[in-house]
């Protein structure tokens, strides 16, 4: 069956079936492959894309569900060659080691500051508590998070 | 295996009368079954856009919520927060941001895991859910519909069309305690609810609730018996305790043991009864 729907503000018409999930799709059909699969069940978060500007994880979500609506990934949120606040606070903080994790961090991120803007401590945790990092430890992704909050207020 | 997308109610029955029809909704429990070859379905029956399945709305006599209501969506709505808080800080425990923002209430009921969490606060409230099918429905109490792990009443070729609340009781204090071995996306190994309303130190009502200690998430209804219109002291916590030890049936299993999970739910029921007798102004 063909699909169509946008990604990153782009359309796009992707033969596929209902075995194949989004993320099988923005990985292998459209090789946007920032999007990563941790452990293809739901629990870890690396694959976590927006969907109609909600995050969601790619690996839970048959291709056909995505018909007609909007998906953003990481590769979605750079401002060309320029990185977005969270991004950027990502690799000053030292949020970011192997990095398998860091997409899906920074768009649940993205999504929590798209709608608060000053987030406490508390709810950046339970924004991000579907999201598992193996290698750097939670605190300096708060504090990422956190920094790119207020430059997003200052500048916005 | 085929996909359908259905957009009304008519279609989705006509849809649900063909073979190896499987409901799909926001597929956090399906796909992960899927996957693991648990579940192997001919035709995906998509109901996530029928919007007469995703109402949530209070009327005189309570609250529906569709069975295709996101849990971000009844969480979002300034009635269930209000009038069912109990049901608002269990969904808050449910899965993650991500799985909230796709899983369902009508999903997490249909898929009848013992340790599920939506039951435990819907159970407390008196649920009713209304089955529907090609040309049928009928309502029955939440308690009847769960039969066992993952078995349910819905017959073939029927669906939860809603989940119904009765208008609840002003003065409920609320109770929640999920054990796991973290905070998010944690499988419950006991989890208690609790709702309950006091005049001084007398129990007007109570309800309790558990989950991951039977084949069924349950109501713990001798302790409710025992402790309802009597004081709450220390006698009676400590009897209240030695009920929820005998009323549960937990099994060993790969995230604890039958006498953990005994031991501990009989504590936080013991918990919430001595919480909300310590909340409560003693008389002079």
């Amino acid at each position: 069956m063909n699909i169509r729907f946008a990604v990153n503000g782009r359309e796009v018409s992707v033969e596929t079936d209902a075995e194949t999930r989004l993320l099988d799709v923005l990985r292998e059909d459209l090789h946007l492959t920032g999007t990563k699969e941790g452990c293809g069940e739901g629990e870890c978060g690396a694959c976590t894309v927006l969907l109609d500007g909600l995050p969601v994880n790619s690996c839970l979500i048959p291709a056909p569900q995505v018909e007609g609506r909007e998906v953003l990934t990481i590769e979605g949120l750079a401002d060309g060659h320029r990185l977005h606040p969270l991004q950027a606070a990502f690799v000053e903080q030292g949020a970011v080691q192997c990095g398998f994790c860091t997409p899906g961090f920074v768009l649940s991120a993205y999504a929590l500051l798209r709608s608060n803007s000053a987030p406490t401590d508390e709810e950046i945790l339970t924004a991000l508590e579907g999201n598992l990092c193996r290698c750097t430890g939670y605190g300096k992704i708060v504090s990422a998070v956190r920094t790119a909050a207020e430059r997003m207020r200052e500048s916005p | 295996m085929d996909y359908v997308r259905v957009g009304s109610l008519a279609e989705l029955g006509n849809a649900l009368g063909r073979d190896g029809a499987t409901l799909i909704a926001g597929g956090t429990d399906l796909m992960v079954k899927m996957r693991a070859g648990s579940v192997r379905p001919r035709l995906l029956v998509d109901i996530s856009r029928v919007d007469e399945l995703r109402e949530v709305s209070m009327h005189p006599s309570g609250l529906t919520i569709g069975s295709a209501a996101l849990v971000a969506e009844v969480l979002a709505s300034p009635t269930v927060s209000t009038n069912y808080p109990l049901l608002a800080t269990v969904l808050r425990s449910l899965g993650s941001t991500q799985i909230r923002n796709r899983a369902t209430l009508g999903g997490n009921l249909a898929n009848a895991s013992p340790a599920a969490d939506s039951p435990l606060a819907l159970l407390a409230y008196d649920a009713r859910v209304t089955l529907a099918g090609a040309g049928t429905e009928r309502t029955l109490p939440l308690h009847e519909f769960f039969l066992g792990p993952g078995r349910t009443a819905l017959r073939r070729g029927e669906y939860i069309r809603s989940i119904d609340l009765p208008t609840p009781r002003t003065d409920w204090d609320v109770f929640f305690h999920k054990v796991g071995r973290r905070r998010a996306l944690t499988i419950a190994i006991t989890s208690v609810a609790g709702l309950i309303a006091l005049r001084g130190r007398a129990v007007v009502d109570v309800r309790v609730t558990a989950g991951s200690v039977a084949p069924t998430p349950i109501r713990l209804r001798a302790v409710e018996d025992l402790v309802r219109r009597r004081e709450l002291d220390g006698e009676q916590i400590a009897a209240a305790h030695a009920t929820a030890l005998r009323e549960v049936s937990p099994i060993d299993d790969v995230r604890a043991t039958a006498l953990y999970r005994r031991t501990v739910t009989a504590d936080l029921v013991a918990r919430f009864l001595h919480e909300a007798s310590e909340s409560t102004p003693t008389s002079p």
